[in-house]
């Protein structure tokens, strides 16, 4: 059987919901991992429904929220594709310097934002990011939800629409410091923090300590944490790790 | 449901029926586009890089309906018949080896250099991340951008080539490194190098000429397996087994050969049980023969248990579902210590295997060598040292996996084209496999898209080739990267333990090697790799009593083979980081105590005789061989100057006060390596004259991207007095060309080069007595031949078509041609002083290479800038190997990080500066004075990455690699 049985391109979000809403059907952003595991032999196969056609790939500045379309690109967040899309203002840096860390050039390129809030993988820098930028996801349908219950609750199956971050002007940037471990300067980190202090508030937020990034006590980081362990780094080392360096990062924001 | 889709593709519209799994890229090779080129289904390698709508975009992990509507520019749209000023710096600058991820690079540079035309170094190297290339090291791509951005800007750059320093040294005594000595400061792309007076000028010889097949590569042209379709062509899948150790009770495919679409079903049942051995080695190979096609048993997760042929690749995968395994599963056993005690699971208990050493206890071989009395001499020692040293699974990588396609031609011959370093050892194995004899089988080599020793194996022409008979259609079958990772080789796990002897003046009196080599199932390479970790351990220095005393066992971990430097890393890291500790030990600088005993002009190599393939006894030697050419001293001043080594003597530096967490340290390992295996390594190389005077060159050397065709070419052209766009090099078929073992053991320079030295020099002697001839002098050797002209010596001349024109048309007929072939009975040693820079994070144990530099005598570089690629491209493979990649399994043997991320291989956007220094010697035994530079490069780096973590922070790890959580546990210990 093959493995992808149909591709549907849905013009609208209605559209969209309802082809998703039969079995073994999934979304696809840019496609890096759905396209990939899609077409991975099973039993069943899968019918892949391609979100581009839906107009989500814009980014405005909505009262005090700047809101990104689920399928605007990685690249175009990190300010690194070429052309420039002149469609995207300001994004603040943390998320441009996250965006640019999740993935290299090419698959940059082609990942979703809206994708990545899908997936919710631990180890994201850039959703590290956005939990400390306060962000809300956007479904189809309903009120917008936090970022923290969109990762616990695994929105894969419903359509992101869009993700919106606090955007106040230059002052909601507020001061944000990153730290990561990894095996090299590129990889994927085996722990890291991500804070940001606006007025007296931080938030800090870890990655590769739970199923998917997680907003954290700083004073208390790993407390109730129980990461997973593998070759890159068991969970003892983790738990090391997220204390070293929620230290590094919220001393830098002291 | 066939889909119908429109693009614009090269500014073309097209109207294309796709199938909704189809992935971009299988549309866009299906109608022609041959630069998109596969790596892997997950975007990872950037091989299948595109633009669409202007950007850079990985096609094998977008399906082709995604593209509809949307507009595609492939290389195709630069074929032009001039280079484009982008692909002219890639030409330029040496930047492609193989030139598989050419075409993406080149498209991503345009894109950037579309909006942004003066790029800074980070914008490149950001640009390129999504590229992988396992061959350049990043540094001559990053250069060839900057250089094509100047070219667009309008400016003209200066020619790319060498920059010429004078020596430090006389050559032999060391020199003390002036901290005040400034560096030189040019682009880490450039070569530096030190030449000798022993070394005289030369036309095409020591130039950076441009590589000969660097036209086709740069354009995308057809060039590689899988750019050439037969017409009725079909695709194999393998089925592999999910088990590390099984016995296959039964095997059921009359549901699979049912299915509409498949053509041939094969497995134990249908093909014949023969014995063989899949390592690309000279005749014989060497024991155990112990594979079959498709065997009872499967010995690790990943082994072949079947194989398909059908219409389509989604047919041939869904025939491989319906096939019905029944297995008994059994124990696996894993490490190499394990699995030599009683108790442990037998690997190979058939009995049809003859030579394993001790079958029961899974011991392949058991080698052994030795010079003087060691065990007295340790007894006698003034100070004992002893350590043990474990290193890991890590594969080679290429970009483009294993591919091959087989047919029978019209003459009912098998032809096979594929991805191979070795086509004629293929061509004999494989005959008697598949029931044919050598002449009737034809192997063909196109371009291949990276192999570092993964293709110097018969891995998968056997299945097409079975396949093809089955189904007399021509039957293709690539791998995917993780079949990659699983099914083909790695380089093998060991665990040494050094035993030394030292007086009291520091002099190494004794040295035990013991080493257990893992080579997991099957012993392909176990006897030889193991030998050269041997011969690279106990050659570099000197000591009078010597023992080497190994056992290669077989476990269930995926199949080791031979990987660039052959067992040397392995022994060099144990070496280097023992004499390391020594010198610590005995409160000795250590690159002192390390000067004071290893090899120099007229030492011998007091125990290579009697390791390898063509051992021999003591009483059997007149004499041991001896380095006749040594550039070292050189190489150690040149490096230390280049990596500021004086800063070991700073506190300030190795603990900067403004970063607590942060320990600095610099790392030195010296390096030792082989130039071919003396009396076995064999090229052939065939000159004939055209009518304009320019010649065919045909050789069986095996071009990897390493520019070996190139180098060859130069040689050539040197003698023959001509450019060497005038030498027209025809490489790697065995119908074709005369025979060569093929590329590994550093030999292509030094034995094909000769091969076609030696043949150049015959035509040019028949043409120097036409020409005399021509010219009215008595004294054919008083004729010189230069720039595509015969001179006598009163300065008439005559041209070389005209030469070729009188031969081939006019008086005494005759086709001018040399054939000449080339054997060695030395194996000249390369010397190199590898340097590192790096930080450690002490809280965390993250270490960051800052730089790398290494210094290398290759004797004389005929041609610079390819040679220097080879030291870049080796240094990042040795970075990996010391620092990141490592196979990682679960319980059952099956590896959990079978892609490219995981796995990690180094992006461009994460490299540490790497300077290369060629230090010229010549080596008289080698042609124009050259020796090898291939796989030196992979030696030194993780023992010197492990010697600067020590000088950074006191602590000495002896196991690979030196992942963030090891170097943690160690500075906890």
């Amino acid at each position: 059987m093959p493995s992808v049985l149909a591709y549907h391109r849905p013009t609208t979000l209605d559209e969209a919901v309802d082809l998703l809403a039969e079995p073994n059907r999934r979304a696809i952003g840019g496609g890096t991992v759905a396209v990939p595991e899609g077409r991975t032999p099973t039993d069943d196969g899968v019918e892949l429904v391609d979100l581009q056609a839906l107009g989500l790939d814009g980014v405005t500045v909505q009262g005090d929220r700047l809101v990104i379309g689920a399928m605007v690109r990685l690249g175009d967040l990190a300010g690194t594709s070429t052309p420039t899309n002149p469609d995207i203002p300001d994004i603040p840096e943390l998320i441009r310097d996250l965006a640019k860390r999740e993935l290299p050039s090419t698959l940059r390129n082609q990942a979703t934002i809206g994708g990545t809030v899908a997936l919710g993988d631990s180890d994201s820098w850039l959703l590290a990011g956005l939990l400390v930028h306060g962000t809300q996801v956007h479904l189809h349908g309903q009120e917008p939800i936090s970022l923290e219950q969109s990762l616990e609750e695994c929105v894969g199956a419903r359509v992101v629409t869009a993700v919106s971050i606090e955007f106040d002007g230059e002052a909601s940037e507020g001061r944000t410091a990153i730290a990561g471990t990894g095996r090299t300067p590129a990889d994927v980190p085996i722990v890291a923090a991500v804070a940001r202090r606006t007025g007296d508030q931080l938030r800090l937020a870890l990655t590769g300590m739970a199923p998917s990034p997680v907003l954290v006590d700083p004073t208390d980081p790993a407390a109730g944490l129980e990461p997973p362990g593998d070759f890159r780094g068991s969970a003892s080392y983790r738990r090391h790790l997220a204390t070293t360096l929620s230290a590094r990062v919220t001393g830098e924001l002291a | 449901m066939t889909i119908t889709i429109d693009i614009t593709l090269n500014d073309e519209p097209h109207t294309l029926e796709v199938e909704p799994f189809d992935s971009l890229m299988a549309v866009l090779r299906r109608v022609g586009m041959t630069s998109v080129r596969y790596g892997s289904d997950t975007g990872e390698t950037g091989a299948s890089a595109v633009l669409i709508d202007g950007r850079l975009v990985n096609t094998d992990c977008m399906l082709a309906a995604q593209a509809a509507g949307h507009d595609i520019v492939t290389l195709e749209w630069f074929n032009k018949p001039d280079l484009h000023p982008i692909q002219a710096a890639f030409v330029a600058t040496g930047a492609m080896q193989s030139g598989y991820t050419t075409p993406a690079m080149i498209l991503g540079t345009w894109a950037m250099l579309g909006e942004n035309p003066d790029p800074t170094e980070d914008e490149i190297r950001d640009m390129l991340s999504g590229i992988l290339d396992r061959e350049t090291a990043y540094v001559k791509p990053v250069e060839a951008v900057k250089r094509a951005a100047a070219l667009m800007r309008g400016e003209t750059p200066d020619p790319f080539g060498p920059l010429i320093l004078p020596r430090m040294t006389d050559g032999k005594n060391p020199t003390p490194h002036d901290p005040a000595d400034p560096r030189p400061e040019v682009s880490e792309a450039v070569p530096r190098l030190v030449p000798s007076i022993d070394v005289p000028e030369m036309a095409v010889v020591g130039k950076p000429e441009v590589k000969v097949d660097a036209v086709k590569l740069v354009k995308g042209n057809p060039a590689f397996t899988d750019d050439f379709v037969e017409r009725n062509q079909l695709v194999a899948k393998v089925l592999r087994s999910p088990h590390a150790h099984a016995n296959i009770v039964d095997i059921d495919d009359s549901k699979a050969v049912a299915l509409e679409g498949v053509h041939a079903v094969i497995h134990h049942k249908n093909i014949p049980r023969i014995k063989y051995a899949s390592g690309g080695q000279s005749w014989p190979n060497p024991h155990p023969h112990d594979q079959v096609s498709f065997d009872t048993k499967v010995r690790h997760v990943g082994d072949r248990v079947a194989a398909v042929a059908a219409d389509t690749l989604e047919i041939a995968e869904e025939a491989l579902r319906l096939i019905d395994v029944t297995y008994e599963v059994l124990p696996a056993v894993f490490d190499e210590l394990e699995t030599m005690e009683p108790g442990a699971p037998v690997i190979h208990d058939e009995d049809d295997t003859e030579h394993i050493s001790d079958a029961s206890r899974n011991i392949v071989h058991h080698i052994g060598a030795m010079r003087g009395d060691v065990d007295e001499a340790l007894a006698d020692a003034d100070h004992v040292f002893e350590q043990t040293f474990r290193v890991h699974q890590v594969q080679q990588v290429p970009i483009e996996n294993h591919i091959s396609v087989a047919w029978l031609d019209s003459d009912e011959r098998m032809v096979v084209r594929t991805a191979t370093q070795v086509p004629f050892h293929t061509r004999r194995m494989l005959a008697p496999l598949i029931g044919m004899e050598i002449k009737d089988v034809r192997v063909i080599k196109p371009r291949i898209g990276g192999g570092f020793g993964a293709k110097q194996e018969m891995l998968i022409e056997d299945i097409v080739a079975h396949l093809a008979i089955a189904t007399r259609r021509p039957v293709k079958l690539e791998l995917t990267r993780e079949e990659e990772f699983a099914s083909s080789r790695t380089r093998h796990p060991q665990t040494i333990t050094y035993t030394t002897g030292v007086s009291n003046d520091g002099e190494l009196v004794a040295q035990n090697m013991r080493l257990i080599g893992n080579t997991g199932p099957f012993g392909t390479h176990a006897y030889t790799v193991q030998t050269v970790t041997g011969l690279r351990g106990l050659t570099s220095y000197n000591c009078p009593n010597k023992r080497f005393d190994c056992d290669v066992v077989y476990t269930n971990i995926p199949v080791p083979g031979a990987y660039r430097g052959y067992g040397a890393p392995q022994a060099e890291f144990a070496l280097e980081a023992h004499m390391e500790d020594i010198a610590h030990s005995l409160d000795l600088d250590p690159i002192e105590f390390k000067r004071k005993n290893w090899v120099k002009v007229g030492d011998e190599l007091n125990i290579a005789p009697h390791l390898g393939e063509q051992a021999v006894l003591e009483e059997e030697l007149d004499e041991y061989p001896k380095v006749m050419s040594n550039g070292i001293e050189e190489c150690v001043s040149q490096g230390m100057r280049a990596i500021e080594w004086h800063r070991r003597d700073d506190p300030a530096w190795v603990a900067p006060a403004d970063r607590p967490n942060i320990r600095r340290g610099l790392g030195f390992a010296f390096c030792m390596h082989g130039t071919a295996i003396p009396f076995l390594d064999m090229g052939g190389c065939s000159i004939k004259i055209n009518d304009d005077g320019s010649f065919n060159m045909l050789i069986g050397a095996t071009d990897l991207g390493t520019g070996a065709d190139t180098v060859i070419g130069q040689i050539a052209a040197e003698v023959l007095g001509v450019a060497l766009d005038d030498i027209k090099v025809y490489s790697s078929d065995t119908d074709v060309t005369p025979f060569d073992t093929g590329a590994y053991a550093s030999s292509t320079t030094y034995i094909s080069g000769t091969a076609a030295k030696l043949a150049a020099e015959k035509v040019r002697d028949r043409i120097k007595e036409r020409a005399a001839t021509l010219l009215g002098v008595k004294e054919p050797c008083s004729i010189e031949l230069r720039d595509k002209r015969a001179y006598a010596p009163d300065g008439s001349s005559v041209s070389l078509e005209e030469i070729a024109l009188d031969s081939l048309h006019v008086n005494d007929h005759e086709q001018i041609m040399g054939t000449a072939s080339y054997v060695s009975p030395e194996c000249p040693p390369p010397f190199a002083a590898q340097f590192v820079e790096l930080e450690v994070d002490i809280d965390t144990g993250q270490v960051t290479i800052i730089k790398m530099v290494m210094a290398v005598d290759c004797g004389v570089a005929i041609n610079p800038i390819t040679a220097s690629g080879q030291v870049e491209g080796g240094m990042l493979q040795a970075l990996g190997y010391g620092h990141c990649e490592e196979f990682a399994f679960d319980d059952n043997g099956r590896m959990i990080n079978a892609e490219l991320g995981p796995y990690k291989i180094y992006r461009a956007d994460e490299m540490p500066e790497i300077e290369t220094y060629l230090i010229q010697t010549m080596e008289d035994s080698g042609p124009f004075g050259a020796k090898a530079v291939a796989e030196i490069p992979k030696d030194g780096v993780a023992p010197a990455i492990r010697n600067a973590i020590l000088m950074a922070t006191g602590v000495a790890i002896n196991d690979l690699p030196f992942t963030p959580e090891r170097v943690w546990n160690a500075l906890q210990a």
